[in-house]
C-alpha cells in the first residue's frame, strides 16, 4: 500500500544524547462514520466522527538532548510532528530539544489520520520524555495547531469533533461500539486532505445533518450498530456531490444485499469499508458474502478489523 | 465531563415551544404533538434570513396568512422587536387576531369586496404587494414559494432520529407542505422505506382533486404551495371535516390529548394504517393544541349548527381511482411517490369526465 514504513527507522542511539526518553502511540482511523456541519453554542462549526481503526498506528519515540534546543524528526518530511514536538515541550516549559523518530503503518492520502497519528504519537512521546501531563483537549488543540484540521484520535470515546478547531461538539461518552469492518480503497488515486477545498453545503443539506446527528447519538447510546450503519450511509451519500466514489450506486447495493449495517467512506479520502455488527450472529456468512460481492465488482483487496482492536488480518501492501 | 446531561430552564418561550412531544397513543402509534408548530418555520425563516441580511432591524415583516403562522410569526417578531403586518380575510378566529394584535402586530384584513374580483387568496396577495411598496425595507417570509420553511423541520427529523430505533410510517396534515416535505426529506436519508402518508381534505387542490369550498381550515389549500415536493408521498388521504372534527374529539377522549382538527385527521388515518399495517412504528404529525376550537369542534352546539354533530366516522376510507374522482368522504388513492403533473396528466391522457 505503501514505502513510509520503509523509511521510518527506529530511534538511532547518539553519543552525548541524554537518558530522558519517551514514548508514545496513537491509533489511526478509516474515514468518518458522519462529517458535515453542526449545531453547537448557537452556531455552526464543520465536524465529524472519525471511525477508529486500530490496526493503523504509529509509534513516535523521543530522545531528549539536553546541550541543545534544537528538535529533529525522522523521517524528516513528518514536520507536523515536529511542530507539536516543540509546541508540547514550550508548554511544559522544557528548554532542552529533541529527537524525535516516528514509525506509521498508516499510509498517507487515504483520509486514514495519519498525519493526526504521527502528531499525537508525538506529543505522547514528548510527554513521556518529560514526565509531563496535559489533558486531551490540550492535545487536541495542539494537534489542530500544527495540521490546520485534526482528527479526534486522542481521545478514547465517540465524540463529533470540529476538527478545523479542536473543539468537542458533542461528547456521545461512550467508546465505539464493536463493528466489524471490511475495508477498501474506493478511490484509485490518494488525495490532499489539506488541499481539498471545504464542502460547500447547501441549508438543506446542513439541516439534514441534524437528522444524521440524532440517529448517530441513539446508535451510541444504545450500541446499535444499525442505527450507526444508516447514519454513515446516509453521509456518505450525502458526501457524493462533493468527494464522489465512481461505483458508489453499486456500493450501496452490496451494503444492501448483504445486510450491512452500512458503508461507510473517508470522506476526504480514499478509503471506504462495510460496516457489520460484531454482534450479529451470522456474522461471518455475512462477511463472507460482502467479500465475494465486493470482488463481482472488481473490489479484489480487502482488509478487515474490529473498531475495538480485536484485529484479524492487516491490509498487505 | 459528567455521565449526565442536567436539565436546564429553555431561554426563550419561543425555544421551550417549537420541538414537539413525541407520544406513544397505543399500540405502533405515535404522535409528534405540537404546541404550534408554525413556529419553527417562524423563527427558522426569520433567523436565516437576520443571517443573511435580507431582514435588518429597520426591516417590517408582511405575510399573508389568517392563521397559525402568522401567531408564530407574532411571537417571533415581538421577541426580536420587528413590526409585523399580516394580511388576512374577514374569516379570520376573531380570538386569533385579538392575540396576534395583543403582541404587537398589525392586522391588515381584505374584505369580501376586493376579493370579488380575482379571488381571495389573490386579493391578498395583492394587498402584501402594496403594503410592501409603502415600507422601506420590507421582509415577506412566503410560507408557500420559500422553500426555506421545509429546512426548518431539520430540527424534528433529529429529534425523531434519536428517539425512535425506526419509523416505518410518517402521516402529515398538509397546507403549505412544508412540514410533510421537510420531516420526510430528511427522514429518507437514513429510512428510504418510510412511507409517507399526507392528509388532505376535500375542496383542496394540492393533490389534484377539484377546487372547492373547504370546511377544515389549516388544511389542505387553494393554491399549490412551492414548498411541497409531492414526489415524497406514498398515498394520500382526503378526510372531510366532520370525521376530522369528531376524531379530534375522539383524540382527547381516547388519550386526553388535546389538538386541534388537523391533528384530528391525522389520528384518523394513523389509525387506520396501524390496523391495517401491524408491527411497523407509525408516528401521526399533530400541527396544534385544542385551544383554539374550544368554540367550534369542542362545541356541540357549533357542531349542530355546521350540521357535524354525531358524524359517525367510517371504518374505513373510499378507494379512488383518481384524485379528479373525489367527492366529500374519506378517501384514499396510491400516489407512489409521483409528481403532481404525473398523476393529473393520467386523467388527461384517458380524456377528461
Amino acid at each position: 500500500m505503501s514505502s513510509q514504513q520503509d523509511e521510518a527507522q527506529g530511534t538511532l542511539l547518539l553519543p552525548g544524547d541524554s537518558d530522558r526518553r519517551g514514548w508514545g502511540t496513537a491509533h489511526g482511523h478509516h474515514g468518518e462514520l458522519l462529517q458535515g456541519v453542526f449545531e453547537f453554542a448557537g452556531s455552526l462549526h464543520r465536524g465529524l466522527v472519525t471511525l477508529p481503526c486500530p490496526i493503523m498506528s504509529t509509534e513516535a519515540s523521543v530522545v531528549v538532548t539536553e546541550e541543545t534546543p534544537e528538535w529533529t524528526v525522522h523521517p524528516p518530511w513528518k514536520t507536523k510532528a515536529l511542530l507539536a514536538a516543540r509546541a508540547t515541550a514550550d508548554i511544559l516549559g522544557e528548554k532542552a530539544g529533541g529527537a524525535v523518530s516516528v514509525q506509521s503503518n498508516i499510509p498517507t492520502g487515504f483520509g486514514m489520520g495519519s498525519s493526526t497519528s504521527d502528531v499525537t504519537a508525538t506529543i505522547r512521546a514528548v510527554l513521556s520524555a518529560f514526565g509531563g501531563t496535559l489533558p486531551t483537549d490540550r492535545i487536541a488543540r495542539i494537534a489542530v495547531e500544527a495540521e490546520r484540521a485534526a482528527d479526534p484520535l486522542m481521545y478514547d470515546r465517540m465524540l463529533l469533533f470540529a476538527h478545523r478547531e479542536g473543539l468537542i461538539l458533542e461528547d456521545f461518552k461512550v467508546r465505539m461500539p464493536r463493528i466489524k469492518v471490511i475495508g477498501f480503497v474506493a478511490r484509485p488515486e490518494p488525495i490532499d486532505t489539506l488541499a481539498l477545498a471545504p464542502a460547500r453545503y447547501s441549508r438543506w443539506e446542513i439541516e439534514s445533518f441534524r437528522a444524521l446527528r440524532g440517529m448517530l447519538r441513539r446508535g451510541a447510546a444504545e450500541g446499535d450498530v444499525a442505527a450507526l450503519g444508516r447514519a454513515a450511509t446516509a453521509s456518505a451519500r450525502l458526501n457524493q456531490r462533493f468527494l464522489p466514489i465512481e461505483h458508489f450506486p453499486r456500493l450501496l447495493q452490496v451494503t444492501e444485499e448483504t445486510r450491512a449495517a452500512g458503508i461507510e467512506v473517508a470522506h476526504s479520502g480514499s478509503v471506504a469499508g462495510l460496516l457489520f455488527d460484531a454482534a450479529d450472529p451470522n456474522l461471518a456468512g455475512k462477511t463472507d458474502r460482502a467479500r465475494r460481492e465486493l470482488l463481482r465488482i472488481g473490489i479484489s483487496h480487502t482488509w478487515e478489523f474490529f473498531t475495538d482492536g480485536d484485529d484479524e488480518r492487516l491490509p498487505d501492501s | 465531563m459528567s455521565a449526565f446531561r442536567i436539565r436546564k430552564p429553555f431561554t426563550d418561550v419561543v425555544d421551550s415551544a417549537v420541538l414537539p412531544r413525541l407520544i406513544h397513543l397505543s399500540g405502533d402509534l405515535y404522535a409528534a404533538a405540537f404546541q404550534l408548530m408554525k413556529l419553527l418555520p417562524a423563527q427558522f425563516v426569520l433567523q436565516r434570513a437576520l443571517e443573511q441580511g435580507q431582514l435588518t432591524e429597520r426591516s417590517t415583516v408582511i405575510e399573508t396568512t389568517s392563521g397559525t403562522y402568522g401567531l408564530g410569526l407574532a411571537m417571533v417578531c415581538r421577541r426580536l422587536g420587528l413590526p409585523l403586518i399580516l394580511v388576512g380575510d374577514t374569516a379570520i378566529d376573531s380570538h386569533l387576531r385579538r392575540r396576534l394584535e395583543a403582541l404587537g402586530a398589525r392586522v391588515s384584513i381584505v374584505s369580501g369586496q376586493a376579493a370579488r374580483t380575482g379571488g381571495i387568496q389573490q386579493a391578498r396577495l395583492d394587498r402584501v404587494e402594496r403594503i410592501r411598496a409603502r415600507h422601506r425595507s420590507p421582509f415577506t417570509p412566503g410560507q408557500y414559494d420559500n422553500t426555506m420553511h421545509a429546512n426548518a423541520y431539520g430540527r424534528v427529523a433529529e429529534l425523531i432520529t434519536e428517539s425512535f430505533p425506526q419509523v416505518d410510517a410518517l402521516i402529515c396534515p398538509v397546507g403549505s407542505g412544508s412540514s410533510s416535505t421537510g420531516i420526510a426529506g430528511f427522514l429518507r436519508l437514513l429510512w428510504p422505506d418510510l412511507v409517507l402518508i399526507g392528509v388532505d381534505t376535500p375542496g383542496s387542490v394540492l393533490f389534484g382533486a377539484p377546487n372547492g369550498r373547504r370546511r377544515l381550515r389549516g388544511l389542505g389549500n387553494g393554491l399549490l404551495p412551492k414548498v411541497l415536493d409531492h414526489s415524497l408521498f406514498d398515498e394520500v388521504h382526503w378526510v372531510p371535516a366532520g370525521d376530522a372534527f369528531a376524531m379530534t374529539r375522539r383524540l382527547h377522549a381516547d388519550h386526553t390529548l388535546f389538538m386541534g382538527p388537523t391533528s384530528g385527521a391525522a389520528y384518523q388515518v394513523g389509525q387506520w394504517w396501524t390496523r391495517h399495517n401491524p408491527g411497523g412504528t407509525v408516528l401521526a404529525v399533530m400541527p396544534d393544541e385544542g385551544h383554539r376550537y374550544q368554540r367550534t369542534v369542542f362545541h356541540d352546539a357549533w357542531l349542530r349548527r355546521e350540521g357535524l354533530a354525531g358524524v359517525e366516522t367510517p371504518r374505513e376510507p373510499t378507494e379512488i381511482a383518481h384524485p379528479g374522482d373525489l367527492e366529500d368522504r374519506w378517501s384514499r388513492y396510491a400516489w407512489r411517490r409521483r409528481t403532481r403533473d404525473e398523476v393529473v396528466d393520467l386523467r388527461a391522457a384517458v380524456g377528461t369526465r
